[in-house]
This record gives C-alpha cells, sequence and structure tokens, in this order.
C-alpha cells in the first residue's frame, strides 16, 4: 500500500483586470507522475512553479481544472486519512499538548483511547519528542515543531506522505539537523513521501528520484534517480554532480 | 531549557530573603500602598476641609454605614439580587451570542442576512431600550433582564463571529488534511481557535452589563439590589450609604472581574500562549 498516481492534472487561474475583463492563467499544464510504494520523491523547481498547488491538490485541499489523483488506485477528490500533510508553517493546534497533536489524525478517525495513546507514544519517540509529550507547542523550538508537524502526518499511517516545504520555516543550521533527522526517520518507516522543495541539495540529500517542475504552463521537464547509497555525503563528488545537472536544469528553463 | 534560564535568574539574586517571598512583598506593596494613601487624604479631607458630612462623611461614618448593612443583612441581600440577575442574564446572553456568533462566522448566509441587524443594534445603546423594555413587561424583573441578556449576546455575537472569522486559514486546512470536517471541524478547531476572542466577548459583556444594571436597579426600583441600594440612599440623604454602596459596587465588579475572568482565561488561552500576560 502506497502508491501514487497523478495523472494529468492542470490548474488555472483566472485573474481579474478591472470592470468586466478578466484573463485566464494557466499554473501547469497536464502534470502526470507516479510514486512507486516506498519512494521518496521530490518535486522542485523556482517559486511560482505551482509545486505547492500540486500538492495541495493531491492533498484534498484544493482542486485540478482537470485531471486526477489516485491512491493506491482509488481516485481522491478531499482531503482524507489515506495521506499525511506535513505544512511549511507547521499548522499546529497551540491549544493541543504535543500528545494530542500528533493524535489528532487518530481521533478523527476514530480510534479508541488506550490504542490511540499507544500509538501515538510511538510516534513521538519516533520524532525524538518524548521528553516534550505534554508540552504545547507555543513552547518549543522551530524544529520541534515540526517534529511535531511530522509525527502528526506519520501517526495515522497514511498511504502517502506529503510534504510542503517543510524545513523551509526554519533556520539553515536547523534545518540541516531536521534533513538528517527526516532521512532516519524515513528510513526507519520506508513510506511513501512526496517532499515540495526549491533547496537542490535537500532534494539530492533526501529523495531516490526528484522531478523538477519548470516552465510556464509548469510541466516535468526533469526525472532524475538519485542512486548514491544512505546516509549520504553531501561532499562527495557524485552528490555534486547530481546537485549541479539540477542546477544547470532549472536554470536552462529559466533562461528560455 | 526554560529552567535553566530560571537558574541564572536565580543564581544572580544574592539577596538573603527567598525571591518568592521577595515578590509577594512587591506585590503586595504595589496593591495596598495606593489604596492607604487615598484612604490618608480621604481622611484628612473629611477632618481638615470642613465639607458638611452629607456631602463628604468620613472613613469612620462610611464603614459604620457598611457594618450597618452587614449587620441588618441588607448588604447581603442586595449583593445577591444583583450578583443573580448579572449571572443569569449573562450565561443565557453568552449562550445565545456564542451561538449566533458561530453560525454567523461559519455560515455566509447567516452571515450575510445578520451584518445588518446586528449593525444597527449596535448603534442603539442598551440603556436607550428602557422606555420600550418597561412598556413591555412593567417595572419588573423581566424589564432589568431582558436589557441584559440582549446586551451581552449582542457584544458575544460580535466577537464569536469575528473570532471564527478570522481563525487562520491554515489551521483550518490542517484540520481538514487531518479528518475534522463539519461540526467536528468546528467543535475541534474553529471553536478552541477562535477562543481568544470568544472569552474577551464573555468579559466585554459581562462588564457592560454589569454597568447597565446599576442603573437598571436604579430605574426599575425592584425590592433589592445595588443599584437601588444607591438610590434610595439618596432618596433619604443618606450619603454614607451611598459611599459605602459604591464601594460595594466597585468591589463587587473588580472580584468578578479578576477573579472569575481571570481564571478562566488563565487556565485556557493563557496556557496555549496564544495571548501573553505582561510581565
Amino acid at each position: 500500500m502506497g502508491e501514487l498516481r497523478v495523472d494529468r492534472i492542470s490548474k488555472n487561474y483566472v485573474v481579474n483586470r478591472g470592470f468586466n475583463s478578466s484573463t485566464g492563467l494557466q499554473v501547469f499544464r497536464d502534470i502526470s507522475f507516479v510514486l512507486e510504494e516506498g519512494e521518496f520523491v521530490s518535486l522542485i523547481g523556482q517559486s511560482g512553479c505551482g509545486k505547492t498547488t500540486v500538492l495541495n491538490i493531491i492533498a484534498g485541499l484544493d482542486r485540478p481544472n482537470s485531471g486526477a489523483i489516485y491512491v493506491d488506485g482509488k481516485r481522491v477528490t478531499e482531503p482524507g486519512l489515506d495521506r499525511g500533510v506535513v505544512f511549511q508553517e507547521f499548522a499546529l493546534f497551540p491549544w493541543l499538548t504535543v500528545a494530542a497533536n500528533i493524535g489528532f489524525g487518530l481521533k478523527s478517525a476514530g480510534v479508541p483511547k488506550p490504542e490511540r495513546m499507544r500509538r501515538v507514544a510511538h510516534y513521538v519517540e519516533l520524532v525524538g519528542l518524548s521528553r516534550f509529550i505534554d508540552y504545547y507547542p507555543n513552547r518549543l523550538s522551530g524544529g520541534m515543531r515540526q517534529r511535531v508537524g511530522l509525527g502528526r502526518a506519520f501517526a495515522i499511517e497514511p498511504a502517502v506522505l506529503l510534504m510542503d516545504e517543510p524545513l523551509g520555516a526554519l533556520d539553515s543550521q536547523t534545518r540541516e539537523t531536521m534533513q538528517i533527522a527526516l532521512a532516519e526517520i524515513w528510513m526507519r518507516t520506508r513510506k511513501t513521501v512526496l517532499f515540495v522543495t526549491h533547496d537542490i541539495r535537500e532534494a539530492v540529500y533526501l529523495s531516490d528520484r526528484v522531478l523538477v517542475l519548470s516552465g510556464r504552463p509548469s510541466e516535468v521537464v526533469l526525472d532524475l534517480a538519485i542512486e548514491l547509497p544512505r546516509p549520504r555525503d553531501r561532499h562527495s563528488p557524485e552528490f555534486q554532480e547530481l546537485e549541479l545537472t539540477l542546477e544547470r536544469k532549472i536554470g536552462q528553463n529559466r533562461m528560455q | 531549557m526554560a529552567s535553566t534560564i530560571m537558574d541564572v535568574a536565580e543564581a544572580q539574586k544574592t539577596q538573603t530573603i527567598p525571591p518568592g517571598v521577595r515578590r509577594f512583598l512587591a506585590d503586595t506593596l504595589y496593591v495596598l500602598g495606593p489604596v492607604v494613601v487615598c484612604l490618608v487624604i480621604w481622611q484628612l479631607i473629611a477632618k481638615l476641609s470642613g465639607l458638611p458630612k452629607v456631602i463628604f462623611p468620613s472613613l469612620g461614618d462610611i464603614f459604620g454605614a457598611l457594618w450597618t448593612m452587614v449587620v441588618e443583612g441588607t448588604l447581603y441581600s442586595d449583593v445577591k439580587a444583583t450578583l443573580g440577575r448579572l449571572m443569569y442574564s449573562v450565561i443565557v446572553g453568552s449562550v445565545v451570542g456564542t451561538i449566533i456568533g458561530a453560525l454567523m462566522g461559519s455560515f455566509r448566509s447567516w452571515e450575510r442576512a445578520l451584518v445588518g441587524p446586528i449593525n444597527f443594534l449596535l448603534a442603539v445603546p442598551g440603556t436607550a431600550l428602557f422606555p420600550l423594555t418597561m412598556i413591555w413587561f412593567g417595572l419588573s424583573e423581566a424589564a432589568i433582564l431582558s436589557i441584559l441578556m440582549y446586551e451581552v449576546a449582542l457584544t458575544v455575537t460580535v466577537n464569536t463571529w469575528t473570532g471564527v472569522k478570522s481563525v487562520d486559514l491554515s489551521l483550518i486546512r490542517a484540520g481538514r488534511a487531518f479528518g475534522a470536517r463539519g461540526p467536528m471541524l468546528f467543535l475541534r478547531v474553529l471553536l478552541p481557535a477562535a477562543l481568544p476572542s470568544i472569552i474577551t466577548g464573555y468579559r466585554l459583556g459581562l462588564s457592560r452589563a454589569w454597568r447597565i444594571l446599576i442603573i437598571a436597579e436604579m430605574l426599575v426600583s425592584a425590592s433589592a439590589g445595588l443599584g437601588y441600594r444607591l438610590y434610595w440612599a439618596r432618596e433619604l440623604f443618606q450619603t454614607d450609604v451611598v459611599y459605602a454602596g459604591l464601594l460595594v459596587v466597585g468591589i463587587t465588579g473588580l472580584v468578578l472581574e479578576r477573579v472569575i475572568l481571570r481564571t478562566l482565561e488563565r487556565y485556557t488561552v493563557q496556557r496555549w500562549g496564544t495571548v501573553r500576560e505582561l510581565d
């Protein structure tokens, strides 16, 4: 369980240009890709290319103008617990403790309390927050908050995890620590992950495969497999070569 | 983390008095100091200015009147009558206001239908409705309570409505993504997220109701109540009772605000860190 199929989705926005005049803006057109079970795939591209919109559509939080999303062969149009979302701005519930935040989705699913507490404890441990289980989010640092965000998404044991620049709001040091933590968590769970980022290094460090979104309207211009052994060394020549390839591809499309 | 910061702060204090005791003493001094100064000035004016007792009674007269009210039991029955009216109307008004406000914040149709009438009603002071409620209900309890409930409900409605409407969109998206929808989304996300604003509405509603209630008890003379007591003391030229009554009104209002509402806030909003207390 954990296959995600994105089938020819397109998104247009209507831009109002004053009284009785509007033009359509096509953000992306006929985007298709498949995530195999257990694959970690990054979607990268410059800001405005629509990568976050693609993720929101898969999450059911936005609607495509055409095309469809299939999780394990089943078409999805609404938000659901088969997909766990991690937000860039964390979006934790400030009135709930770490444990209750992580258990939020389990409660929606109607998991009975003893079972819920057991699973929450497991996922709190997975994201390394056991000592902070009763804390409210306002007392946690940025990195710890996003650990809660990860825990909340992993805890519902979804078929697919959707991460929208989850480390984008963190400072560069915390970000690097969290990349390592995320790689470890993923190695332990082997979930299917779609990871949206604009950071090429981050994408190469974490992913099995990187999709580059570019152009206007955007499309997938490159599908690059990253076959480096884990844990990865950011300073190895192979790593840097892959970085360069991706950088060139994005840069090349910027020129056009 | 937090504890290490406190350790450093404590280590810096080399005084022999424990910091907890010091803080308590400082707090007490800040609260009681100005009160004592005011009382002394009052007593000096009363004794030295030569103003007649009926205008400026001494502290002895005022506290004497207060003591008489305690002994005769009127203080108890007045406070009880006033607080009873207040609590009844604040509870009814808050429930009604929270429901209407929640509907307005959640459903576009409710909002569009009610925004006009609400804006009109906001422009009408609650006290302006007294002639009307007296015609409807006569000089009765209902004339007082209806106005209080109206004022509380209106205040709470507006605060709940704006509170629910301005809930951070990312929290709503997170709630939906994690399986909350419809009434559950409202109970588990919108309501707690809007709670700071809703509690502000309760506080405002209570303090407005308190103000109106004292006036209402003067106009619609019931058989007991602090406003009623003040009004009749003036009619009988018992100035000391007027001052004593004002003292009771002030202290009761203060206790309501500080004890009941602050406690409510401390246990909810402040603990989540959505509202910050000043150091």
